[in-house]
């Protein structure tokens, strides 16, 4: 809808030059119509070329030459992992190229699951070429452009390009696959990326809830595959059996024999940080913020107010406050308590806390972007479950919960950018991610007063490259699911 | 027929045992079974943490009490409005919700002006005004507000380009010994009123002319309706306004008078003029123009969901330009704006918090500031968050208000 209003609006306020499609206008016509068109406008386009030219010219220099960039480029390491344990810095390398292949993976299989999509349908199809995309996230090569720079080294030369190559070739391969055995590269592409979140925090703690949520998948991909009837008690048995099956690898096998011991996220502090937080909080507010939604419409109204009160208290007062909270009071709640002590490890450190906190805050906002899904969901889907005798539980969860979701996709997405914005906030709690990092650099003796605005560009930069890369792919997803064309 | 069937239906709800029904067979058994169990959990979840809550302060010998509101602030605030040491705390967090005010609505104000021009101008003919609103909105769209307050208080403010208050900048009036603006790297100045003399007689006459301003636009509104002459109730309402103050207050010898900044002897504070913080204006310039970027999409998402046929429509009655946007798209796009808009205005009020990385004294910062000097930290966060809570209110309901007034009364 987006595109075909821009559109009108565009050859509305364009003059009559623009509004000719078929003609391709010459640069001379080009500026006519766009810079020239009234007299008042090529007064604005002289004034503002000039003062673009100024700021231009004292940008670039400052960018160039004037500006400090020792601090950023002598801390780099420091910004981008923090105080990560330095003997353990081949985790983060070998994370990012397991990121890197399961990325390429689910890619090449999106792409190959589209593909067959449009054969059926009929419909033609071409697969959008690797330069494409990343002519599209120029952002975040720009980024990594300046980090290599900054790094200026062969072996991160190396790193990033071993990191690109495997994305491209196993995208290559995955989109090849036949739709049997698609299913293998999702569940490796899966795989992989849990081996890229193990390989760093070792087999402790959450090893075994990420396996059951593995066998949890396979369990429901194989039930699915199959036209099973009874689908909710199976996929509990999945999640149920998968839990228990894991559990028991992760206690006599993996921790028993191997304990492959790893770095805690206690430890982790950097931009590394930052992406992490914000990740593992959207995660883990999903399932929340998805019950939270389905209360706020249930037809019980007891639910329905807890649910209310929950979401507007959250979304009344503001993440440093809940911060605050984390930070001085969570232990209050729930330390020295036999019953929480069974399931937490109190005292829980203090990223523990503020993640979450990000969790419990971010839910409340997930839950209002998923309502939103809700209600774009036309009542009459209900209505056609209900006609052909469908349970509220299939209802939800055949009929509205994909639409809706697919809905919110986007929303989402958008979400998990500002979630990546907030992270910083963590910095005033003392938890050493980039804004952090920074105050530290600065109070090294060289670099007290040296480059204190210089660092903050380079942070904002950081932010910038992936908070801008992600809104465009959440606008082009939006427009690719079809989102608001209803 | 189909009402006794739905009345038939009903009956065997309403008496289940008459029709062999059991209670574990009634959807509504489950109905109130689900919401007393899920009450249950919470009120159990809620009772269990405060129990430890209680447990934990008891063991740590930690007030429950909030006896510490009466009791001496003992540390010293910025921006303090006079603000003396030995006075309670509640009167300090009373200053932080003031500042938080000051802040949020400068910014709101700031943020409304930015982004509505940036938001129209992006979708301007002109190729560059476009374009550079585009880069604006996306860039600062993408970044933390947090990294913008920092960035303001240190590239612009405390190691940027202006002196200390010392040496503090003075931009002088033409024709005149005092100045318009004072600069510095910690305190701005700014001229503001003194009030001189007649003050209550000025005010008085305010209200008086005000009241018959708005008798002049009823009058105007209702001639208009009955006779179809054009209303022009603003020139005259207005102008009667104006014309009428100005009279009043040369009548009465100038109550208020300019009052230019200027420093004391030694160079320290502000002799006269209003004067604001580095910390205040980079906390509100930054969340200002943070927030614009949001608006600015706002305000162009909804010129744009205006129907095509009602821009063409103004055209064709040949409205210019400016007419078609004044009367045709947006008034249309104010309505869709304004719910958003609120949005906007509550993200921006829960953003005044991020103050607490530069030193604002403003009401989270204070809450810190004051646990870090021995108040029980459940308390005055509660008190803090409760003052939010209360701001996040009447923001929306003031919106609200507006929102409803706006609203079309016809579909």
């Amino acid at each position: 809808m987006s595109e075909v209003m821009s559109n009108g609006v565009m050859s509305e306020v364009m003059s009559a030059e623009a509004l000719m499609p078929s003609k391709k206008l010459s640069a001379r016509g080009w500026m006519r119509a766009n810079l020239f068109n009234r007299w008042y406008n090529a007064v604005l386009t002289l004034i503002l070329a000039l003062v673009i030219a100024y700021l231009g010219f004292r940008s670039i220099r400052y960018l160039f030459w004037t500006a400090e960039w020792e601090p950023v480029r002598a801390n780099l390491t420091l910004f981008m992992i923090g105080s990560f344990p330095r003997d353990e810095q081949w985790r983060v390398v070998v994370q990012l190229l397991l990121l890197a292949a399961a990325f390429g993976v689910i890619w090449g299989s999106m792409i190959g699951a589209s593909r067959d999509r449009a054969a059926q349908s009929g419909s033609p199809f071409s697969a959008e070429p690797g330069w494409v995309a990343l002519r599209r996230w120029w952002g975040l090569v720009l980024l990594l452009g300046v980090l290599l720079l900054a790094a200026w080294g062969i072996l991160p030369l190396v790193l990033a390009f071993g990191c690109i190559a495997l994305i491209f070739m196993l995208r290559r391969i995955a989109m090849r696959l036949a739709s049997k055995v698609r299913i293998y590269a999702w569940f490796g592409g899966y795989v992989l990326l849990i081996a890229s979140w193990q390989i760093v925090s070792g087999t402790g703690g959450s090893a075994w809830f990420w396996a059951a949520g593995l066998l949890a998948f396979w369990g429901i991909r194989t039930v699915r595959k199959k036209d099973l009837t009874p689908r909710l008690p199976l996929t509990l048995v999945a999640i149920v059996g998968g839990g228990a099956v894991a559990w028991a690898i992760y206690t006599f096998i993996l921790n028993g024999l191997i304990n492959f011991s790893g770095v805690g996220w206690d430890n982790w502090s950097g931009f590394h940080l930052n992406l992490i937080a914000a990740t593992i909080s959207i995660i883990a507010a999903f399932p929340l913020g998805l019950i939270l939604a389905l209360g706020r419409r249930s037809s019980l109204p007891a639910i329905r107010w807890l649910c209310v009160t929950y979401i507007e208290l959250i979304r009344g007062v503001p993440l440093i406050g809940l911060l605050f909270i984390g930070n001085s009071l969570l232990g209050f709640f729930i330390d020295n308590d036999p019953f929480i002590d069974f399931f937490l490890d109190t005292p829980l450190s203090q990223i523990s806390r503020a993640i979450v906190i990000m969790s419990l805050f971010t839910a409340a906002y997930l839950a209002e972007v998923i309502r939103g899904g809700l209600e774009a969901t036309p009542r009459g889907q209900t209505e056609a479950g209900q006609s052909v005798g469908l349970s509220p539980w299939q209802i939800t969860s055949r009929i509205v919960m994909p639409q809706t979701l697919r809905a919110s996709i986007p929303a989402i997405v958008g979400q998990f950018i500002s979630l990546l914005k907030d992270s910083s906030l963590l910095s005033i709690i003392a938890v050493s991610e980039i804004l952090r990092v920074r105050a530290s650099v600065h109070s090294q003796g060289a670099f007290t007063t040296l480059g204190t605005a210089e660092t903050l560009v380079f942070i904002a930069f950081a932010f910038w490259a992936f908070a801008f890369t992600w809104s465009r792919e959440s606008q082009r997803l939006e427009k690719h699911l079809g989102v608001g064309e209803r | 027929m189909s009402t006794t069937s739905r009345d038939d239906l009903r009956s065997s709800n309403l008496n289940p045992s008459s029709q062999g029904f059991t209670l574990w067979s009634d959807a509504r058994t489950y109905r109130v079974a689900g919401q007393v169990i899920g009450v249950a959990l919470v009120i159990l979840l809620i009772w269990r943490l405060t129990n430890n809550l209680f447990s934990n302060l008891d063991r740590l010998n930690i007030s429950r009490n909030f006896d510490f509101l009466t009791q001496p602030t003992n540390f010293a605030i910025a921006e303090n409005w006079g603000f003396d040491t030995s006075l309670p705390r509640w009167r300090m967090l009373l200053i932080g919700l003031q500042n938080t005010i000051l802040a949020a609505g400068g910014g709101i104000v700031l943020a409304t002006i930015l982004g509505t021009i940036v938001g129209i101008a992006r979708l301007s003919s002109n190729w560059l005004v476009s374009k550079i609103s585009t880069f604006y909105v996306e860039t600062l769209r993408n970044i933390p507000p947090l990294v913008v307050i920092i960035f303001f208080s240190i590239a612009v403010f405390s190691s940027g380009p202006f002196p200390v208050f010392r040496e503090a900048t003075e931009l002088k009036l033409p024709f005149s010994d005092s100045n318009w603006l004072i600069l510095s790297n910690s305190r701005i100045g700014f001229p503001s009123f003194s009030a001189e003399r007649n003050i209550s007689a000025f005010w008085l006459l305010f209200a008086m002319t005000f009241l018959f301003a708005a008798c002049m636009w009823a009058w105007r509104t209702v001639k208009s309706s009955k006779t179809g002459v054009p209303h022009r109730r603003v020139q005259w309402s207005l102008g009667v306004f104006v014309v009428l103050l100005v009279l009043w207050f040369f009548l009465l010898n100038g109550p208020y008078d300019w009052s230019w900044p200027s420093r004391t002897e030694n160079g320290r504070r502000l002799a006269s003029g209003f004067g604001t913080s580095a910390a205040y204006l980079s906390v509100t310039l930054a969340i200002a123009i943070y927030t614009a970027s949001h608006i600015a999409e706002i305000v162009r998402g909804a010129i744009l969901a205006i129907h095509k046929g009602q821009g063409e429509a103004a055209t064709s009655l040949s409205l210019s330009s400016y007419q078609r946007y004044r009367f045709v798209i947006l008034p249309q796009a104010f309505r869709r704006i304004i719910p958003n808009l609120i949005n906007q205005y509550l993200n921006l009020t829960k953003n005044t918090s991020l103050a607490v990385a530069v030193g604002y004294a403003e009401l989270a910062s204070l809450t810190q500031t004051s646990i870090g000097n021995g108040a029980p930290a459940p308390q005055s966060i509660l008190l803090m968050m409760c003052g939010y809570l209360g701001l996040s209110l009447i923001v929306s309901l003031i919106a609200n208000v507006v929102n409803r007034s706006l609203r079309l009364k016809d579909r």
